[in-house]
């Protein structure tokens, strides 16, 4: 029997946005082919992702839309036997090219994953750490870099009479947004974010989506999400995946109420997946 | 249901006798008196060794465990010599084997190619299970040899006249010696505490990792700012744990440490600790002599000390794995 109740009509509600993406192509992917080993995980993916604007990817698991944000920031180079093969422009240098050293994507391209990771070290540290790797500030300087992003990241209130105190003690919420400042310290121009409100609460959900639609201002973001009504909110873009292929990708609004492949209409009807 | 089914009827199990009604007593009877057995044996031994070593204790008064006479001629015994050289060795054992460890333990987590770190653990782990009297031979007829020849003398030379840490390096190059020592001793304690460095490293969660990769840090830093913080206090309990071996090994030891009771702060000075005197002395020492009690009163102290490192690495390694 299947339980999952009829959601289009609520995904319809929820697209608040007519306008359609403009902007320069950010992230370009070009033929793109992933292999965890033998297992041909994405088969040739080519879309692209418009500066600062959301793009969500959806669809199933293990359809490969998280393998995509892991090669955007080369984190899959981490692991031996997984590999890449064709192109991703970034700003229209090859990100898999011998060009760019992946510490310095990683810098530019950020990442907040499923659930929050705070390093064992106080708040300050946490985002310092990442700016140290990169810059040398003066102690001024770096206050000053500190309260920028717990600011941007809506959580400098909450914070700011207990910087040095253990990331830990905080609430999941909390430190999934202490995440998010920690990867904004670094000024990258594209978040990546794998599924981030998934370990949390309802309230903290909802601040994390505001939260996304005010970065977008100044990051360009890729959002992986099961959650449609999530996709359908915060997106501009969405791109549906299934078994590692690009099913459907267009304007989120498109795509929520009137998509052209009858797999993307099950999918977001919840017919499967 | 299924009317096939065999076995005891349907409604009629309660009926029957229950099985344990003996048994199973018996079965709890007999683990109690495992557990118990346990706590009486240590008990039995702590009190064999005090009350040996009494004697001693009364005789040179608490003054015996920092005097540092040791001869047998006139009966003067303290254990002064012996407690230092065994803290001695231990730490330089410790001090070598850190670095190794960590470089062991965090090569086969985060470095190795796959194909590569079943044979390294494997041999890290053959390590340990060499006897220690082999480690003692080794180290009498190759490792001594070699010190002698090629290390000491360079170092006498070189670091000698500084001053402070100079003192560290003077004396004839005899090869025995507190160095040696420690450092047969540190290729003993590497394996345990490279061991534990790998449970730790791997407990550490990837997504941790990755989100120290994921801010441009390169696998140094991950290491050195997320990995080992993370099991920082477990990883000093594994070194307590490995000082503990190292402080009461005793057949290597007494092979390569020069057994002389002598108290001296050069590396090279021949020394002696508490497991090597013991180990030497005690076939001399006839029934109900000082020095069989001296030498139990030795024993006592290193039970203590042993204890004391043990029960610290304990609680440092618990605090961690509750986290």
């Amino acid at each position: 029997m299947n339980f999952a109740p009829d959601t289009s009509l609520d995904i319809a509600s929820a697209v608040n946005r007519a306008t359609v993406p403009a902007g320069a192509t950010k992230l370009k992917v070009e033929k793109l082919n992933f292999y965890y080993g033998e297992n041909h995980a994405l088969k040739n993916i080519n879309f692209d992702i418009p500066e600062k604007r959301v793009t969500a990817m959806i669809g199933p698991s293990g359809c490969g839309k998280s393998t995509l944000l892991r090669v955007f920031n080369r984190m899959f180079q981490l692991y031996p036997g997984q590999r890449a093969e064709g192109k991703i422009l970034f700003d229209g240098t090859d990100l898999l090219g011998k060009e760019l050293d992946s510490t310095v994507v990683r810098s530019r391209i950020g990442m907040v994953f499923q659930k929050p990771t705070p390093f064992p070290m106080s708040i300050y540290d946490n985002i310092a750490f990442g700016v140290k790797l990169h810059e040398s500030l003066s102690k001024a300087q770096m206050d000053e870099r500190v309260e920028w992003c717990l600011r941007k990241a809506a959580i400098w209130e909450e914070t700011k009479d207990r910087l040095h105190t253990s990331a830990l003690g905080m609430s999941g919420g909390q430190q999934q947004r202490l995440c998010i400042a920690r990867t904004i310290a670094v000024r990258p121009e594209v978040i990546l974010l794998d599924e981030p409100t998934s370990a949390l609460d309802p309230i903290s959900t909802s601040k994390i989506e505001d939260l996304i639609d005010e970065l977008k201002q100044e990051f360009t973001i890729v959002i992986v999400t099961h959650n449609m009504q999530q996709a359908a909110r915060c997106a501009d873009i969405t791109a549906f995946f299934y078994l590692g292929e690009l099913i459907e990708v267009g304007v989120s609004a498109d795509i929520f109420t009137n998509p052209r492949e009858p797999r993307t209409r099950d999918y977001i009807t919840g017919r499967f997946g | 249901m299924d009317a096939t089914l065999s076995g005891t009827p349907a409604g009629q199990v309660l009926a029957q006798k229950p099985t344990g009604r003996i048994s199973d007593p018996i079965f709890v009877g007999l683990l109690w008196a495992s557990g118990i057995f346990v706590l009486i044996l240590l008990g039995l031994i702590i009190a064999m060794l005090f009350e040996g070593g009494l004697p001693a204790l009364r005789e040179f008064g608490i003054q015996f465990l920092w005097s540092t006479s040791w001869n047998p001629v006139t009966e003067r015994f303290g254990a002064g010599v012996m407690v230092f050289g065994t803290l001695f060795s231990a730490v330089i054992a410790v001090i070598v084997a850190l670095p190794l460890s960590f470089g062991i333990a965090f090569f086969l987590t985060e470095i190795a190619p796959g194909p590569l770190r079943r044979p390294i653990g494997v041999a890290v782990q053959l390590l340990a299970a060499i006897p220690s009297i082999i480690y003692g031979m080794w180290g009498f007829f190759v490792v001594v040899p070699l010190i002698a020849a090629y290390v000491q003398p360079p170092l006498i030379e070189w670091l000698g006249p500084l001053p402070v840490i100079g003192a560290l390096f003077q004396g004839p190059p005899l090869g025995a010696g507190m160095l040696t020592a420690g450092l047969i001793l540190a290729l003993m304690i590497v394996p345990f505490i490279t061991a534990m460095f790998v449970e730790v490293l791997e407990s550490v969660p990837p997504m941790l990792k990755e989100s120290a990769y994921g801010v441009g840090a390169t696998t140094y830093e991950v290491y050195r700012n997320v990995s080992v913080p993370y099991g920082r206090t477990a990883m000093v309990g594994a070194v307590m744990l490995g000082l503990g071996r190292a402080l009461g090994e005793t057949m290597a030891v007494t092979f390569v440490i020069g057994n002389a009771t002598r108290m001296s702060a050069s590396l090279f000075a021949p020394g002696a600790t508490i497991a090597s005197t013991i180990a030497n002395e005690f076939p001399e020492a006839s029934m109900g002599s000082l020095k069989l009690q001296s030498l139990l009163q030795l024993g006592f102290i290193l039970f203590v000390i042993s204890f004391i490192v043990l029960a610290l690495s304990r609680v440092l390694v618990r605090s961690k794995l509750k986290s």
